[in-house]
């Protein structure tokens, strides 16, 4: 899965779909996208309660 | 009645990045080959089509910014992409038709172009590869 970097591709941290004949590896390179998957929304852990 | 094309907010996708604002010019060349079939007893010369031979050159002005011209370019020298051309930024329509070379190459590019007070700009030129129009 590639993640959109640059706002010329679409919305920063949307994923990337290649169409057909995309050069992949020089958007890459380019730091256009990333391979890195989505960040998760940080979980908040609830405090246990005292009984 | 007279029409004219005033081409002032085209839209240029090269390898899925849009360089629009960064382009001042375009140019599409659709091309198929002539072979010539002209024989004993023809009048005239006469042809037939070959292979296609289609190109795009477009001018962009230089930046050696974050996701900006050099990045998405420099990459793509000696490779293979897709050009994506519209004559205005909106919906593909009829009027609004959608020229897309596929597997085109990029032979080239210039990273330093540049003249004393002047703006740089570079030249790109996208050689073979299939050309298709889209109207919706």
């Amino acid at each position: 899965m590639y993640i959109i970097v640059s706002p010329r591709l679409g919305t920063p941290g949307d994923t990337f779909e290649p169409a057909d004949g995309i050069n992949v590896q020089a958007l890459i390179d380019g730091g256009l996208i990333s391979t890195d998957k989505p960040k998760k929304s940080s979980k908040v852990k609830e405090a246990p309660e005292e009984n | 009645m007279a029409t004219s094309v005033y081409l002032s907010n085209p839209s240029v996708t090269i390898n899925s990045v849009d360089l629009s604002d960064q382009c001042t010019a375009a140019t599409i060349t659709y091309t198929v080959e002539a072979l010539e079939n002209t024989a004993f007893g023809s009048t005239a010369r006469t042809y037939t089509s070959g292979l296609a031979n289609n190109s795009i050159t477009v001018t962009l002005y230089q930046s050696y910014a974050a996701a900006e011209t050099e990045v998405s370019v420099y990459n793509l020298v000696g490779t293979t992409t897709s050009i994506v051309i519209k004559p205005s930024s909106g919906a593909v329509s009829a009027t609004n038709p959608s020229y897309t070379l596929a597997t085109a190459y990029l032979e080239s590019h210039t990273p330093i172009n540049a003249s004393l007070g002047e703006l740089s700009t570079i030249d790109l030129t996208f050689t073979g590869g299939t050309l298709t129009k889209a109207t919706s």
